[in-house]
């Protein structure tokens, strides 16, 4: 009588080659990535044909909120030597700020604290008047008050004032012109418009009128990629 | 004897499981995939006029037949979040000079055909789009690259721009105070396909307005603050 062996395989499955694979995915993922930048709306771009990609570097970039607030945010050169981002937007508050209390000199002093919290922000976006209060408070606060901030942006009309966006305008001119990154910004790929696909244009622009004003005639806007069948 | 027992090593499994570490990478690599912006955004490129005057000489005059205006309108709805957001963009167009006696204005729509947006600017732009094509079919064919592809498309536009008498759609882009900003886009974009050298954005003049009000009937929308 012979009798049926049944042989024992082992419940045990091999994972060494499966960690492999998940430690090569999980490298790849990790150089790949750039995190999503926190904004203070979320906007979604309209689509277009066009397939340039936005510069990663040495860019202003205009955020406009569908209510029409808008915010900034300063990228410095990749190059750190040449304008980091830290120092770029450090010297863009001075100078910013500068202008803003020749004109208000009641308006505080901000402090170093306040003025390194500053350079450490993506995205900035107060009235100057609140700016120093603004920076003296916790992230969260700031994200919150940011919702109901945004640069005045109102094409002043009366006295040729400048507004406060842009004495912004004016000071990163300024700061990327005495680096000599002046072409950087004025050839077109140095300010990038983002702005929901539903706002209605006339809150593009305003940003448009004030970027004409302080002569940064060329830009881009930020779209996403759309398919165009051929 | 007792040496032998003494000299016996135990024999460890050398292998070890991998099941928790696979279980760490997953985790880890679902958090990458879902803080991470693989796509970046596109650009588009546009050039507005500066705000200085310029000498009466230095003005390009331009064939009024070759002129086409766009006026984008929209009608602004409120989304259920009480934002404004406009919806519905209709464009109206029309040729060379604002008509102010038959008030002649009609609505486009996007689309290929003859009498939509893209059918009607390549019809007007039909000599530069035959050398584009012919470009490109030489791309493709892999008889020129990239860089030389662009060149030759820019040379033959900007022959185009500077060549008075050619054959050459001007475009203004004329958008109301209700125009969605996609819209606008999108009409940028028409231009970009179709090859438009010469295209400008523009605020509504005095004759636009009374051809807009002449065919909706009421004023032109401003930005209310």
């Amino acid at each position: 009588m012979g009798k049926v062996k049944i042989k024992k395989h082992s419940t045990h499955i091999d994972m060494t080659a499966m960690s492999d694979v998940t430690v090569l995915l999980l490298t790849f993922f990790m150089l790949t990535s750039t995190f999503l930048q926190k904004e203070p709306v979320q906007v979604i771009t309209p689509p277009s044909v066009s397939t340039e990609v936005v510069p990663s570097e040495k860019l202003v970039q205009v955020l406009v909120g569908p209510d029409g607030k808008v915010y900034m945010n300063l990228t410095g050169a990749r190059d750190s030597s040449v304008l980091s981002s830290e120092n770029f937007r450090l010297e863009v508050l001075h100078r910013a700020y500068n202008l803003y209390r020749e004109k208000n000199p009641s308006a505080p002093k901000l402090t170093v604290a306040e003025e390194t919290e500053f350079t450490k922000l993506n995205t900035f976006g107060v009235p100057m008047k609140d700016l120093a209060h603004w920076l003296d408070q916790p992230m969260e606060k700031r994200d919150e008050e940011l919702k109901t901030g945004g640069i005045p942006i109102a094409m002043s009309i009366k006295d040729g004032q400048p507004n406060e966006f842009q004495i912004w305008l004016r000071a990163i001119k300024e700061v990327m012109q005495e680096r000599g990154l002046g072409k950087d910004l004025t050839n077109g790929r140095g300010v990038a418009i983002k702005a929901g696909q539903y706002s209605p244009y006339h809150l593009v622009q305003v940003v448009m009128d004030n970027l004409q004003t302080e002569k940064l005639n060329k830009f881009t806007l930020m779209t996403s990629l759309k398919s165009e069948e051929e | 004897m007792a040496k032998k027992d003494k000299s016996r090593q135990k024999k460890f499994d050398t292998r070890i499981d991998f099941t928790p570490m696979v279980d760490m990478n997953m985790l880890l690599i679902t958090f990458f995939m879902l803080c991470t912006t693989m796509l970046k955004s596109q650009t588009l490129d546009l050039i507005l006029p500066t705000n200085d005057d310029v000498n009466k000489e230095d003005e390009t005059m331009i064939k009024q037949s070759d002129a086409i205006t766009f006026i984008i309108d929209g009608q602004v709805a409120k989304d259920n979040l009480g934002n404004e957001e406009s919806k519905d963009g209709i464009i109206y167009y029309y040729t060379a000079q604002p008509d102010l006696e038959n008030y002649t204005l009609d609505e486009i729509k996007f689309g290929d055909s003859k009498e939509a947006i893209r059918g009607m600017l390549q019809d007007r732009n039909k000599e530069l789009l035959k050398q584009v094509n012919q470009f490109k079919k030489e791309w493709k064919e892999g008889r020129i690259n990239d860089s030389i592809y662009n060149e030759k498309v820019k040379a033959a536009r900007k022959a185009q721009a500077d060549d008075i008498n050619a054959h050459r759609p001007i475009v203004s882009i004329k958008p109301t105070a209700n125009a969605s900003y996609a819209d606008v886009v999108r009409l940028l974009d028409e231009m970009q396909i179709s090859q438009i050298a010469t295209f400008q954005i523009e605020t509504l003049s005095k004759e636009d307005s009374t051809l807009y009000e002449h065919k909706v009937g009421y004023p032109v929308p401003s930005a209310s603050k």
